[in-house]
């Protein structure tokens, strides 16, 4: 799997100030616009906060993986961030969000990148990996929290 | 053995939960004992594909998901339906409430499959099988009674007085000619409410009066029910006179045009048609006998009760309306008995190829056959079309030649095995039952050939 295709150094925060889910949702945005992934954070928060009406993508075991299908993405990524004292996230299991995987997809993306993203999110529901990524320093920490179980 | 659940998640985006949640259920189940298939259908396509073996050791199918997805293919095993997210929170819990499943009753399932076609039957077709249903009870009444009738001896009912006579009287005089203006009134009663009714049944005597018999009563009842509804729709009365429609405009007015329409329009040239294609079949010669008998038969098997059986179902108790029994209806009926029996004698004849729930099934599915219910064989068509579907069409065809070169002949549009204790109720009786034998067999051998082994 190559996951750096997904993932890269500058959409990392490992200590995210944010308070608020929308807080947290805006700086994750953030991280992709300033390493250009996407041309319009309006835009893209809009449909962000479209799928999030649906129902929370909180979901629970303190993951949330807020995403994003739009126009104003250049090419599918991932930001990646982790709040050490948690963010009221409208969690399924009512519990704070601790670690947070924005995906942005564009409109048409390619397979490829679709089924890393299902590998992700695979890997998420295992207890070792969240562990992992919670006490994550650096962007090999990340990838190595999803290849080293494999 | 370990109990196999087979599930199929999917979201809207299909990014990030539908695979959560099919993770979530594989680790449930691993945790459990329990096998799963989980099928994912995300923006990628679905993967993982449930196939036909897979939903043959199924237990229970669980739906996890925020989408509509075709639940046919489930047909047959209970179905358990979450959201993504329950699947995601409550793996654990999913997959016990689906092991505590129990699988439908088989024949309540196939009594499901008929009701839900007859929902979901639209337009035309609704509108003649309403009619159709209808009629039959009088074409079963008086198709018994006069075969009752003649087992007095096949000419007591011309002597006056007699008991054989009260029973032509009763079946051949009331019943029967009650049963085409009974067609031609519910035609239109579906498609024009109760206003149809009266101008349909009135339309429908008369196509039977001027010899158009069961084609003109279909034409009838159609034009009594199209002219009713426009009727209904078109005629625009002051509010004072508005009470006089249903009961006096319309009736009169519907009833008046399509009497005339039957008497100096339709009349004649159905009567016409009427009649070349009864002498058309009372002089079939044997090729022809075994082209409408093979293309008879694989009507009957194609859609087990849909509109293709239903089709050459509706053209055989059309044979019937003379009063006369009929070949046709004979091989119709074989051909509709054999797909159930067929399948259900596959079932004891490659019991390694089946599973325990099927070979249960199975016997279902034997009885539906002797009750002549073509659909008992829908729950094994479901699971595997490609090998059921050709081995019942064959079968079927095998049944419907066969009756139809013997010469049988059946007097009644229903019943299965049950009529045929009854005497005269079909003639040639030993033949008929070697036709549906051999039809049977047919089938079960082909499919028994066809399926494959069973790796456990």
């Amino acid at each position: 799997m190559e996951l750096e295709k997904l993932f890269s150094p500058g959409c990392m925060s490992f200590d995210l100030r944010s308070k608020s889910k929308i807080e947290v949702i805006d700086e994750l945005i953030d991280l992709l616009h300033k390493s250009g992934k996407i041309t319009n954070k309006e835009k893209f928060k809009k449909a962000v906060l479209k799928r999030e009406e649906e129902f929370s993508t909180g979901i629970g075991m303190g993951i949330a993986v807020p995403h994003g299908k739009d126009s104003s993405v250049k090419e599918p990524c991932i930001a990646f961030g982790v709040s050490k004292n948690g963010v009221d996230f409208d969690s399924m299991d009512g519990k704070p969000a601790y670690i947070f995987f924005l995906i942005a997809v564009p409109e048409d993306s390619s397979d490829e990148h679709l089924r890393i993203l299902s590998f992700i999110s695979r890997k998420l529901m295992h207890e070792n990996v969240r562990n992992k990524l919670f006490n994550a320093k650096s962007f090999e920490d990340v990838i190595d929290a999803f290849t080293e179980s494999e | 053995m370990k109990k196999k659940i087979v599930a199929v998640t999917s979201c809207p985006t299909g990014i990030a939960h539908t695979y959560m949640a099919a993770e979530a259920l594989q680790m449930a189940a691993k945790k459990m004992g329990v096998e799963i298939k989980v099928e994912t259908q995300g923006s990628v396509g679905a993967e993982n594909v449930i196939t036909s073996e897979d939903l043959r050791e199924a237990h229970a199918v669980i739906l996890a998901c925020d989408t509509k997805i075709d639940e046919e293919r489930f047909a047959g095993l209970p179905i358990l339906k979450a959201s993504v997210q329950d699947a995601i929170k409550n793996a654990e819990s999913l997959i016990q409430k689906a092991l505590n499943m129990e699988r439908k009753n088989f024949v309540d399932e196939v009594y499901k499959v008929k009701s839900e076609r007859k929902e979901k039957a639209k337009g035309v077709y609704k509108h003649l099988m309403t009619g159709v249903s209808h009629m039959i009870p009088f074409v079963v009444a008086g198709g018994i009674l006069i075969a009752i009738s003649f087992a007095f001896g096949i000419r007591a009912f011309e002597q006056e007085g007699s008991f054989a006579a009260a029973l032509m009287e009763i079946g051949g005089n009331a019943a029967f000619s009650l049963m085409v203006p009974i067609l031609a009134g519910f035609i239109a009663f579906s498609i024009a409410d109760r206003p149809g009714l009266a101008p349909g049944m009135i339309g429908g005597l008369l196509a039977s009066r001027i010899g158009a018999g069961f084609l003109g009563g279909i034409a009838a009842g159609f034009g009594a029910g199209y002219l009713t509804a426009w009727l209904k729709k078109t005629i625009k009365l002051p509010k004072s006179l508005e009470g006089l429609k249903p009961v006096l405009i319309i009736p009169v007015l519907s009833t008046l045009i399509v009497g005339l329409g039957m008497l100096y329009v339709v009349g004649k040239p159905v009567a016409a048609l009427n009649s070349s294609l009864t002498s058309w079949l009372n002089s079939m010669n044997d090729t022809s006998m075994v082209l409408l008998g093979i293309l008879l038969g694989l009507m009957m098997a194609f859609d087990m009760g849909g509109p293709v059986n239903k089709a050459a179902y509706t053209f055989a108790v059309s044979t019937l309306s003379s009063g006369q029994p009929s070949v046709v209806m004979a091989a119709v009926m074989a051909a509709g008995m054999t797909p159930p029996l067929g399948v259900a004698l596959a079932t004891i004849l490659a019991k390694d190829k089946f599973t325990t729930e099927e070979r249960e099934a199975g016997k279902a599915a034997f009885f539906l056959g002797l009750s002549f219910i073509t659909e008992g064989a829908i729950p094994f068509a479901a699971a595997d079309p490609i090998r059921v579907i050709p081995s019942i069409m064959a079968g079927s065809a095998v049944a419907s030649v066969l009756s139809m070169l013997f010469g049988c002949t059946l007097a009644v549009p229903h019943g299965g095995i049950f009529v045929l204790p009854i005497p005269n109720a079909v003639s040639n009786l030993f033949m008929y039952l070697i036709s549906i034998t051999a039809g049977t067999l047919v089938t079960a051998l082909i499919l028994s050939t066809l399926k494959p082994k069973r790796s456990e």
